[in-house]
């Protein structure tokens, strides 16, 4: 723990006018993960995607640091090449884009000179897929086409994988997917997260069954309204939100 | 039957002459008959064709002095056009049967070609066209496709060549269970002009067709599409669609895309539809995440949405060919 990754002071963010997160600052170090959780239209995927810097949402105050530099200073593709990482939790489909293209060109732009040669990234490729119980035959469908909720979050997982990050956003990773998926999904995030600050969004304790956070946050009408460890996920699994709005 | 000079000029209220019409598209003036080089043909043997009563299938016919015969049964071929001289023509007649496939590539600087395809399909048949003409090139494309019994054919088309190109491709599935699958790719650059107008005839029961045509339409380039499909009375159980699709990468570019339905028959599932709209903030907004800038990822998404229009394509070699063909001529457009 230490090397801070993430650092958010007092956002608020608004998409169209409204304004969605109101003063919320959040601290992410390397090999720490984190957990949001909170009731739908809280704000979680506003967070993910202002970081991500998604066009849609503006930042009007606050301020969010990627490894010390101020977000607003960064391209999106140049957060992605900083070593930016978010699974989204609706993937765009890219009609027409085969998965194996895709796939190699993003290693190449992200991890630029330290691109594995052709074979070396297939061999990485093959080892990522099985490990993601993927079959070979995904490279050549088009991104996200047709794809199952579940095929999307692997594809989201196995490029995570490909591209190895020191800050992993996870947007409802878990959302869709069957028992053994989601162990096979976890097992992912697992292994990337002892080198990087992973942001876990999720609904559900189930994930964090697999993945343990060593915080979980409560997020409430675009605040973090409680920190804790592990149980609290517990606790607002019996509980539910309520007694936190008292 | 009547000689070129006597067809009266088709009017622009007609479908097919609406936005490319017949004095443009004719090399010269309308009232001449120009003399042509013959398109250099590598595969094929000499053969004749009859002429037509349509005015850019007569003019062809009238000027061109090559006329190729190819035979294809359960073989794959892949065949060069060369055109060259400022009037170029040809005629090819492609008679096919089994399980085959023909690319065919258009490439050189003439001034003005002209294409007459005549086409005869009996078991499968995957056949693309790859316009590779130079940029300042005119074309005038007519193709006229029977499809047997039991036969299919898929006809791509990669559009990426000319300055000026005028398609008119027809399609007649005369018997019960011939198929069509089409997909046409058209790249819009600079001021080019690209019109192509399919017409599927469903003549008989039992038959079925799709075709996609997706355009990127760049600069200030004009992509046109008309589809006519036509249902005729008593061919029931006839599947048919038609999608055109169009990308608009600047704000002088222009397309049309103007699908339209002839159904006569009432045991039929029949859809046809038409969208235009620049490229999806979501997508662009992916790809960046994953560390393309911005330029690379509209590259690959106009890239994906042009390969995506051979998406009913079965052919792999086909398909790998047209995407070989379109990476090529996505570079050469990026590396002027």
């Amino acid at each position: 723990m230490g090397d801070e990754v993430l650092s958010i002071d007092d956002l608020y963010v608004s998409v169209e006018g409204t304004e969605i997160i109101k003063g919320l600052s959040l601290t992410i170090n390397i090999g720490e993960i984190h957990a949001i959780m909170g009731r739908n239209g809280a704000g979680k995927s506003t967070l993910a995607n202002v970081i991500m810097g998604h066009p849609s949402y503006e930042i009007t105050s606050g301020s969010v640091k990627f490894k010390g530099t101020p977000l607003e200073e960064m391209e999106v593709f140049e957060r992605a090449r900083a070593g930016m990482f978010l699974s989204f939790q609706y993937p765009s489909s890219i009609p027409g884009v085969q998965v194996g293209t895709f796939l190699r060109k993003s290693v190449s732009a992200v991890r630029g000179d330290t691109a594995p040669s052709a074979r070396d990234f297939r061999k990485e490729l093959k080892s990522h897929m099985e490990a993601l119980s993927m079959d070979r035959s995904f490279l050549s469908r088009y991104v996200n086409d047709g794809f199952s909720g579940g095929e999307k979050k692997r594809l989201e997982i196995l490029q995570m994988l490909l591209l190895n990050p020191t800050l992993a956003l996870l947007d409802e990773t878990d959302s869709g997917l069957d028992i053994d998926a989601l162990r096979v999904v976890s097992d992912g995030i697992n292994s990337v997260a002892p080198n990087a600050g992973c942001l876990l969004i999720t609904h559900y304790q189930r994930l964090l069954e697999h993945v343990k956070p060593d915080f979980v946050h409560v997020m409430i009408d675009g605040r973090i309204v409680k920190t804790g460890d592990a149980t609290l996920a517990g606790k607002l699994e019996a509980k539910g939100y309520d007694w936190l709005e008292a | 039957m009547m000689l070129y000079p006597e067809i009266p000029i088709p009017p622009r209220s007609e479908h097919l002459w609406r936005y490319t019409p017949w004095k443009r598209i004719h090399p010269t003036n309308v009232a001449e008959m120009p003399q042509s080089d013959a398109i250099k043909m590598a595969l094929g043997t000499d053969s004749e064709m009859e002429g037509s009563e349509e005015i850019g299938r007569s003019f062809i016919h009238s000027i061109s002095n090559v006329c190729k015969e190819i035979i294809l049964s359960d073989e794959s071929k892949e065949l060069d056009l060369r055109c060259s001289g400022h009037i170029c023509s040809g005629e090819l007649k492609i008679k096919s049967s089994g399980d085959s496939s023909l690319i065919i590539r258009i490439s050189g600087d003439s001034g003005w070609t002209g294409i007459r395809v005549l086409g005869d399909v009996s078991g499968q048949l995957s056949v693309a066209l790859i316009n590779d003409l130079s940029a300042d090139c005119h074309l005038l494309r007519c193709e006229d496709w029977i499809v047997n019994r039991d036969s299919s054919l898929e006809l791509s088309t990669l559009s990426t060549g000319g300055f000026l190109v005028k398609s008119d491709i027809r399609i007649k599935l005369d018997q019960n269970g011939a198929e069509v699958r089409g997909g046409i790719a058209s790249n819009g650059h600079g001021s080019r002009h690209d019109d192509h107008h399919v017409e599927i005839d469903h003549k008989v029961g039992h038959t079925q067709s799709s075709l996609v045509m997706h355009a990127a339409c760049n600069d200030s380039s004009h992509s046109v599409g008309t589809g006519l499909l036509s249902i005729r009375d008593g061919a029931d159980k006839s599947d048919a669609g038609q999608v055109f699709r169009n990308l608009l990468l600047s704000e002088k570019a222009r397309a049309e895309a103007i699908p339209e339905l002839e159904v006569l028959a009432d045991d039929v599932k029949a859809a046809h539809g038409a969208a235009s709209a620049p490229i999806d903030s979501n997508q662009l907004h992916y790809l960046q995440s994953r560390g393309l800038s911005g330029d690379e990822a509209s590259s690959l998404i106009v890239e994906g949405f042009l390969m995506d229009a051979f998406r009913d394509i079965k052919n792999q070699d086909v398909i790998a060919s047209l995407r070989t063909r379109l990476l090529v001529h996505l570079e050469c457009l990026i590396n002027g």
